[in-house]
């Protein structure tokens, strides 16, 4: 399969984590318990899998070769949201704590709240503008890809007050608006 | 999860291992953390992954750096809660500086990764 060349700052490929999701095969185990980016890579590639399997296809490998372009997309974004990106400050209560939240880590909770609903995948998940300063207004942006069947109006706005919701209570983010755009509708095989 | 195994050579700027893994313990016990994560990634740390390599010691969970008698930790942690992974953030740091007293520490705490 054409997976992006890049690997994860830790090493890993997004080859290697299918690789091991297909054989329990990977060369060292114990990284895993201890990446959280390598975690995160592992359920989207579980998710992209379902879909693979929902669309008829055989696995991702399969299902993101040539001509599927959305799988490739989503995986292209995944290379690039599959790390810890910014540090987000949190307050804290002694001034001499500093407490983080890594923008990969958010990113993920925003993919995992998307692949929750059947037949959706999460593409693009971004945070749009200056994370490392308290109360800057941010724009999140959401891509998803959707199986044809499933409404998709009211997918999106369903998706929009759950995120609100979610990013309301892990965050202390300042989010202005949460933009979600529908870039793939896959069509079930016959 | 794997528990660190105890450093085989404490030098003098590293505080006793006993402490770290008391630490470990601390915020392992703080409800709504879900993991803890090597303090330092194993990438970033040539030295660490060379020794790590030869020894196949994991990587020490909880990071302690003594600097003029204040304890710096370092927490990075998953949250896994309906509470706020901020709020989770908080307490993990409150309960590492009442473990510590009455000794001065400045703990970071970062949240490496939100939900299951
Ligand atoms: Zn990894």
């Amino acid at each position: 399969m054409n997976y992006p060349r890049d690997t994860l700052e830790c090493g890993h490929s997004l080859a290697e984590l299918s690789a091991y999701l297909d054989t329990g095969q990977i060369a060292d185990p114990a990284h895993l318990d201890s990446c959280p980016e390598c975690q995160a890579g592992l359920a989207s590639l579980r998710k992209l899998s379902a879909l693979g399997s929902e669309l008829l296809s055989s696995d991702v490998a399969d299902a993101g070769s040539g001509s599927d372009d959305w799988m490739q997309s989503i995986l292209d974004n995944l290379r690039l949201e599959l790390r810890p990106g910014r540090s987000i400050p949190l307050q804290s209560v002694h001034p001499d704590d500093t407490l983080w939240e890594t923008e990969g880590s958010i990113s993920a909770l925003i993919r995992s709240v998307v692949d929750a609903h059947p037949g959706t995948a999460a593409g693009k998940c971004r945070l749009h503008g200056d994370v490392t300063t308290p109360g800057t207004l941010i724009t999140v942006e959401v891509e998803i890809a959707v199986v044809y069947g499933h409404s998709m109006e009211e997918r999106a706005d369903q998706l929009r007050e759950e995120l609100a919701r979610t990013l309301a209570t892990h965050t202390e983010l300042a989010i202005e608006a949460i933009n979600i755009t529908v870039t793939d509708v896959l069509e079930e095989q016959p | 999860m794997t528990e660190p195994l105890e450093a085989a050579e404490p030098s003098a700027s590293t505080p006793p291992t006993g402490v770290a893994e008391e630490l470990l313990d601390v915020v392992q016990s703080v409800p709504g953390v879900s993991a803890v994560y090597p303090a330092q990634p194993l990438w970033q740390s040539i030295a660490g992954a060379a020794l790590s390599a030869v020894t196949g010691e994991p990587l020490p969970l909880i990071g302690l750096t003594d600097t003029a008698g204040t304890l710096a930790v370092k927490a990075r942690i998953g949250v896994s809660t309906p509470r706020p992974a901020p709020a989770v953030a908080r307490e993990v740091a409150d309960a590492i500086r009442r473990h510590l007293l009455p000794r001065a520490a400045a703990v970071e705490v970062s949240v490496v990764k939100v939900g299951s």
